[in-house]
């Protein structure tokens, strides 16, 4: 067992602990924590895979500044609603049930999976690589997202930006609290 | 990142590296706090701490062990265990992204290459910038597990702060990175030695008096991110996430004894980033004024006449002129602490958002364009 294959084991291994967690933790900011470790654990994985520069970006924008927001926002409130009615109840249990069953599932898939690629020659996977032209990520990266995919990436940008919009009229229209009558 | 080495030598120096560079960092702390101390003293007229040791120097060790034999305690009503990992994960963004500075020019030995800092990665500035956001998780962890409302706030306060004003920490640094094109912090150093010397409309401008220092490129730059770095430790005039008059001491109100010492010690890891991170990107790294490594590597060879020697003295050299940037970059740290007032909260987000926010987008921008104009434009 060579070290890359120890580090992604370990670090697969901490993200789906991490992830069961989201699911599985009764206290929300235990989940929030939970998802802001499963992300660190991805931009690991990124740096293992040698896209240094997206594992620093999901450090960045996901980790450091949603997943803090999205912590911030939990403190406010009074959680202890949100634990009674998530450690309680036959729902809950059969919803956390499930959840299992499906990222065992996912698991033993991608197992399975993983075992018929390992199969494949390594030296075929390294030069499949090669010949894709991934060289410097950051720079392939910048010069896809704005030479060769312009239009696209803008055009992504009106979309979230739509979706903000759409957002913000759907909670003014009906009860909620920022409601207009 | 490059890899840890091939021989088992080569790892292993890597590996004794890391425990170093930690140990550099933590070590530092003892002494930065009692610079501090006798710094405001000396500020304010007053003695500061001078009873235990020569010039008051054993009065770190003798705060060591009164950390270490304080009562351990956690409040009735806080969540233990955020309460107690909140101080520990409070060291490791600290550590981590302190350990990607580089220190001095590379070390040869035999065939091997050692860089001195703890280890490469070949996107260091958004690598150090990710790492050190994580520090915001610490302080909403330990306001929130602390049970107490003076945590909460301050807690709350502190990281609205730090998510405000990375943005203006980032945007500043756009402009050091278009001009050297690289986020690797080595390749920015190289690109800073020298003498003063720049390429504009197919000319070559040069002055043999000034050293090639980003901050001559970058001066808005460089103000915008150290202002910024202010907030992002959280040292005064930044320093509402304590506010000792309204909330007691913000997000570590509850903590004593080591806990509490592991915050500070977080707290002074970032001010050293900031100061590694200033001198890296605006001041040369650790480069010697107007010279290039070449250049002292030829002087210490001359001097010594074994090529080893003549590149360890070649490293000392460089790592001592690092100090002494980094030196001068914490002093000022401590002196803004014991000079300026703290602001209020929104006189704060106004600052953060309505001033530097727009100027650091303002100096991307006119960058990006000089740098278009003066590359693309032969005269």
């Amino acid at each position: 067992m060579t070290a890359d294959v120890f580090l992604f084991w370990f670090l697969a291994f901490m993200t789906i602990v991490s992830g069961l967690g989201v699911v599985l933790m009764a206290n929300p900011i235990y989940s929030a924590l939970s998802l802001a470790m499963t992300m660190i654990s991805v931009a690991a994985i990124f740096v293992t895979l040698q896209a240094y520069f997206l594992a620093g970006v999901q450090i960045i924008v996901y980790a450091g500044a949603v997943m803090v927001l999205f912590v911030m926002v939990l403190m406010l409130f009074d959680l202890k609603h949100e634990l009674q009615a998530f450690t309680r109840g036959r729902a809950t249990g059969a919803i956390k049930i499930a959840t299992v069953g499906i990222l065992s599932g996912l698991v033993v898939g991608a197992v399975t999976i993983g075992l018929t690629i390992g199969g494949k020659n390594q030296a075929e996977v390294a030069s499949a690589t090669k010949a894709a032209g991934i060289v410097d990520t950051t720079r392939g990266l910048s010069e896809a997202l704005f030479l060769k995919n312009v239009f696209g990436f803008e055009a992504l940008g009106v979309l979230l930006l739509v979706i903000a919009v759409g957002t913000v009229a759907l909670s003014r229209s009906k009860g909620g609290t920022h409601a207009r009558d | 990142m490059t890899s840890m080495g091939t021989t088992t030598f080569e790892v292993a120096v890597n590996l004794i590296k890391l425990v170093l560079v930690f140990l550099m960092m933590v070590q530092l702390v003892p002494i930065l706090v009692w610079l501090e101390r006798r710094g405001s003293a000396f500020i304010q007229n007053r003695f500061g701490p001078n009873r235990v040791g020569p010039l008051g120097l054993l009065q770190l060790l003798a705060d060591a062990v009164k950390f270490l034999t304080k009562e351990d305690f956690a409040p009735e009503k806080g969540n233990r265990l955020l309460f107690y990992a909140a101080p520990v994960f409070a060291l490791v963004p600290a550590a981590v992204a302190y350990m990607a500075i580089p220190m001095s020019v590379p070390l040869k030995f035999n065939e091997y290459t050692f860089l001195i800092q703890g280890y490469e990665i070949n996107v260091g500035i958004v690598f150090i910038l990710g790492i050190s956001s994580l520090a915001a998780y610490t302080i909403l962890m330990a306001g929130w597990g602390s049970g107490s409302k003076f945590s909460l706030m301050g807690a709350l306060r502190a990281s609205a702060q730090i998510i405000s004003y990375e943005l203006a920490l980032g945007l500043s640094i756009v402009g050091i990175i278009l001009l050297y094109g690289t986020f690797n912090l080595s390749e920015m150093i190289h690109a800073q030695q020298g003498i003063f010397s720049f390429n504009a409309f197919g000319h070559n401008i040069s002055a043999s008096w000034l050293p090639n220092w980003g901050i001559f490129y970058q001066p808005v730059g460089m103000i915008l991110f150290f202002a910024a770095t202010f907030a992002e430790s959280n040292r005064l005039p930044f320093d509402l996430a304590e506010g000792e008059a309204e909330l007691v001491a913000g997000f570590h109100t509850e903590y004593g004894g080591f806990k509490m010492l592991m915050f500070f010690i977080g707290e002074y890891g970032h001010m050293m980033i900031a100061s590694g991170l200033m001198a890296t990107f605006f001041f040369g790294g650790y480069s010697i004024w107007n010279l290039t490594p070449q250049e002292v590597y030829q002087w210490c060879f001359n001097l010594i006449g074994n090529e080893f020697w003549a590149g360890a003295m070649n490293s000392l050299l460089h790592f001592l002129s690092y100090l002494v940037k980094f030196g001068i970059f914490l002093w000022i740290f401590f002196h803004v602490r014991w000079t300026l007032p703290r602001f209020r909260y929104d006189q704060l987000m106004d600052l953060g958002w309505k001033t530097m926010l727009p100027w650091a987008l303002a100096n991307t921008m006119i960058t990006a364009l000089i740098i278009f104009v003066t590359s693309y434009y032969v005269l």
